[in-house]
């Protein structure tokens, strides 16, 4: 009895923290409608100023905590909302989970940008001094930090559930959710309602980032896992909440914080099984939890009824194009690809050509976001654990078995699939966020658990996956492992664009636009998600066995749960519709990577802060940057071509005229159509 | 039974949404190759009981039969398959496909044509006999000219009948039309009116019409069902029906048109 109330205590201090990140994840979905995976980030951001404040510079600890709570978590949540989420259009769910992520990657960027990259060791507290006894429960002893938590937590969450449910404000802000023109056709300033939500949603983030902080024992601005435990207990508690009651979320976060302690234990600590039953259970607790609360299935069905007033998505850039400019493009195209063929075989300097090998072949991996995503109208967060199936599979499979590389990259690409349909069958019935978390959940889970073993992740040292060598022909070198890589994308490329053009293209389309239109004709979406998943997880699994490749030692690390975040941010900012937006994407990551290099190390976040700087331009233009420029650029040349035509129509012999004219017309009713 | 006859049979069928009661006992038959007209005021639960028959929502009680077989558990594109095809209220168009677009992927999904393996060998492409018979069908709901056009481009009234074409194109056994007509300017009502009458004369399609403009549901079926409150008041052909008392009561205070 006395074990159990020793292990609650402790227990219940870590389920407050999970419980105020399931409160903030509930409070901001809530509020404004975005599943806000930055959290965790923001609230390490005040942490981390709190502490540089209050311990480095000497600032009284109440002045640091009005500076990095009350002041700078609001100021954060309020530029998210000024410079991000508001130009999000109503109708794109999808980017407002992706600005989120590009957010939650940025900010450990930004932090050693702006403080150093020193990681701390000595760590301050909020309130009661942290190690100081107060008294004992049940002979258990209760420290400062432990009230204080609790205390402040309980407090936080009286206070807003009284805001949610007591008072106008927390009206309006339901209504601006649920539909934000009607709520403004009666009157309620949404821009406001939205901006406070923000700053208040921030300011919980910010006070769950100092009460951590005892619990941590150093800051690392820099190990994005810092943060795992915390975030599968936060999505397992909201999504025991529904993602809707603040009172369910804390207390959710509370038992699961007790269960965890309690677990620890009382398990037999020497059983291997138990151990791994241990590290597994908050996954399969998440993945439970998401699959089986019926509340989360209709989380996105509340239509707004004036969404039809919303303007419609542009359409693709090809359907803008005019037909005259087919040719040249084609053309254009082909001629950058001998360029580029010829250039990396010869004047490209090596470092660059490594480079750009690594670009092609995460141009690969990134065609599987392109059929996830741009086809399958699903977000995956688990492209980089594909990717990591078939990069281990062929590693080792080759140091195992002494498998060709190229062999056992089709292998790793064939057992990516299978994990991929497992994936998928297990979130049949889910869709939309609801699928998102599952990949989440199962990303997390390849980190903590699948990736640890000798035989999976190759434990501490990692796996080698080797150059290929086929016959007489060597991929060692890296001029000849590019070119390889090469012929892989094409024809990983031409066979995107044969599904995208047949049946299973036209049947996802269907699917995104009207999944019961769909099923009305006799098409069985369950079974369309599952492919989709197939596909796609074997084409990461291909890119990842290239990617391993190319190289040399990989670990787990190479695959961990932030690495699909950042293939995510960076394929939807740049374009998922097309296999070009993937080659894009690919390349401009590894250019700009190799780039980077020229500055002092200092900068090499600078990436991160690249993409986050897209995502300005993303939130305006959910299709992707490199989308909205095309269709701008070839508007204007529809515009020139235009013009061309009528300065022609109007020189040429009266003969001609008319069938010049009828030429021109179609052209620019096409060009004013974008 | 001694209706074995019966291509539909909708037998007790209630549905509640929390305390509306929107079908409240309903049942009736469709034979093979019969126009029924199913008319009522607003939130009489026409469409719910639409979305009962092919399987989008599940009945609280009560069975539904498509051919003597009961449909309970079978879900909504197995019904497809079985050929109930459906047109929606609100459309549920596919923006970025073009209308010819839609008649192939009905005229596949509904075969359950079209594996991966197929399209990554290249033959998921359109051969040109598919490309004419969606053409041929296309012309038949006056959309032609509009076949290569992104949906989205569409009119209101040319997304309707975007929806006919692909509902069409599973050359159903049984076709459930939710407001066709509403949208539409007077001529494309009455070539929808003689399009959906060609279909139960010609290919002998049965036909479940919900429908506002009475002109219309006149022209085209054969008998009609009066729903009012969840419950069937009123059976029989049109002009017996409409003069029914219990039917202008279900009316009183709506202009009939
Ligand atoms: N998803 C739903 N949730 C709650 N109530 C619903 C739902 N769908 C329909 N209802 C209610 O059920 C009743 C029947 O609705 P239904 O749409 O079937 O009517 P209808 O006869 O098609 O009307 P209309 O002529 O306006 O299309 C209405 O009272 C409606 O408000
Ligand atoms: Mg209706």
């Amino acid at each position: 009895m006395n074990a159990l109330v020793s292990a609650t205590v402790p227990g219940v201090t870590y389920g407050c923290e999970f419980g105020l990140m399931a409160v903030g994840l509930v409070l901001t979905y809530r509020a404004t409608g975005v599943f806000n995976l930055a959290f965790g980030a923001q609230a390490f951001a005040s942490a981390f100023v709190f502490d540089l404040l209050s311990r480095y510079e000497q600032v009284p600890e109440w002045a640091a905590f009005v500076v990095a709570v009350v002041l700078l978590a609001p100021a954060v949540g309020l530029a998210l909302d000024r410079f991000l989420y508001r130009h999000v259009p109503a109708r794109a769910a999808m980017a407002r989970t992706v600005i989120a992520i590009a957010v939650l990657l940025a900010i450990p960027e930004l932090i050693p940008l702006l403080f150093g990259t020193a990681t701390r060791s000595r760590i301050g507290s909020l309130g009661l001094p942290a190690n100081q006894v107060y008294f004992h429960l049940a002979g258990t002893p209760v420290t400062g930090s432990e009230i204080t938590t609790v205390g402040v937590t309980v407090l936080a969450a009286v206070l807003l559930t009284g805001l949610l449910r007591g008072t106008r404000f927390g009206l309006r802000m339901r209504a601006v959710v649920e539909s934000r023109r009607l709520a403004e056709l009666e009157g309620v300033d949404a821009a406001a309602v939205s901006a406070a939500a923000w700053g208040l949603s921030s300011f919980l983030a910010g006070l769950a980032g100092v009460l951590l902080l005892p619990q941590m024992g150093s800051l690392d601005p820099t190990d994005p896992l810092a943060f795992t435990a915390l975030l599968v207990a936060g999505l397992t508690a909201a999504a025991v909440a529904s993602l809707r009651s603040v009172p369910w979320a804390l207390g959710a976060g509370v038992l699961l914080g007790v269960l965890e302690t309690v677990l620890q234990t009382e398990l037999p600590a020497n059983s291997v099984w138990s151990q791994g039953l241990l590290e597994a259970l908050p996954f399969v607790l998440l993945v439970g939890v998401l699959l089986v609360n019926p509340r989360l299935r209709t989380l996105e069905r509340s239509q707004d009824p004036l969404a039809g007033v919303d303007p419609p998505p542009p359409p693709p850039s090809v359907s803008v194009r005019d037909a005259r400019l087919a040719g040249p493009m084609r053309w254009g195209f082909r001629l950058l690809l001998v360029a580029f063929v010829v250039s990396s075989l010869t004047w490209v300097p090596g470092n660059w050509v490594f480079s750009l090998g690594q670009g092609l072949v995460l141009s690969v991996i990134f065609l599987s976001v392109v059929v996830v995503t741009g086809m399958g109208g699903q977000l995956s967060l688990c492209q980089a654990t594909f990717a990591g199936i078939g990069a281990f599979a062929a590693g080792q499979l080759a140091s195992h078995l002494g498998l060709s590389v190229l062999l056992g990259a089709l292998v790793g690409a064939a057992i990516a699939a299978a994990v991929g349909t497992v994936v998928a069958l297990v979130a049949a019935r889910a869709s939309g966020l609801l699928l998102t978390l599952v990949t989440l959940a199962f990303a997390l889970f390849a980190d903590s658990v699948l990736f640890q073993f000798s035989w999976s992740g190759g434990g501490y040292s990692g796996v080698t996956v080797p150059r290929p060598v086929l016959g007489p022909v060597s991929f060692v070198s890296d001029r000849a492992f590019l070119l390889l890589a090469l012929v892989v994308l094409v024809v990983v490329m031409g066979l995107v664009v044969l599904v995208q053009r047949g049946t299973t293209g036209r049947v996802l389309a269907a699917l995104r636009g009207s999944p019961v239109g769909a099923a009305s004709v006799g098409v069985w979406e369950a079974r369309a998600k599952v492919t989709v998943f197939a596909l796609s997880a074997a084409v990461a699994g291909l890119g990842g066995a290239l990617f391993g490749s190319i190289q040399g030692p990989i670990s787990s690390s190479d695959f961990q749960y932030t690495v699909s975040l950042a293939f995510v941010v960076v394929v939807l900012t740049t374009g998922v519709q097309t296999v070009e937006g993937a080659v894009q994407a690919g390349m401009a990551y590894a250019v700009i990577g190799q780039a980077l290099t020229y500055l002092p190390s200092r900068f090499s976040g600078v990436e991160f802060l690249l993409f986050a700087a897209g995502a300005l331009t993303y939130a305006a233009h959910p299709e992707g940057i490199v989308e909205y420029q095309r269709t701008r650029w070839l508007q204007r040349a529809n515009a020139v071509l235009a013009a061309w035509d009528t300065w022609r129509a109007g020189r040429g012999p009266g003969g001609e005229q008319g069938t010049d004219r009828a030429r021109a017309l179609p052209s620019a009713i096409g060009g004013e159509a974008g | 039974m001694s209706e074995g006859a019966a291509l539909l049979e909708v037998a007790g069928v209630h549905v509640a949404f929390g305390g509306v009661q929107a079908l409240d006992g309903v049942s009736f038959q469709v034979g093979p190759g019969e126009a029924v007209g199913l008319v009522g005021p607003n939130g009489a639960g026409k469409t719910t009981l639409f979305n009962v028959v092919t399987g989008q929502l599940r009945p609280d009680a009560g069975t539904v039969r498509f051919e003597g077989r009961p449909l309970g558990g079978v879900p909504s594109h197995r019904r497809a398959r079985l050929g109930i095809a459906r047109t929606f209220q609100r459309v549920e168009v596919f923006p970025e496909l073009s209308p010819l677009e839609h008649v192939v992927v009905a005229r596949r999904a509904s075969r359950g044509e079209g594996s991966l393996w197929a399209d990554l060998l290249g033959r998921g492409r359109l051969s040109p006999e598919e490309h004419r018979s969606a053409l041929d069908l296309l012309r038949a709901v006056g959309l032609s000219s509009l076949a290569e056009v992104p949906v989205a481009a569409l009119t209101l009234g040319q997304q309707r009948l975007v929806e006919l074409a692909r509902a069409l194109a599973l050359e159903p056994r049984l076709l459930l039309a939710d407001e066709p007509s509403s949208g539409l300017d007077a001529a494309e009502r009455a070539s929808v009116a003689r399009l959906l009458r060609r279909l139960v004369e010609a290919r002998g399609t049965a036909l479940l019409l919900v429908e506002h403009d009475l002109a219309l549901v006149r022209q085209v079926v054969d008998r009609v069902l009066v729903l009012d409150s969840g419950a069937l008041v009123a059976e029989g052909p049109f002009d017996q029906v409409v003069t029914d008392p219990r039917v202008r009561q279900a009316y009183l205070g709506r202009a009939a048109s």
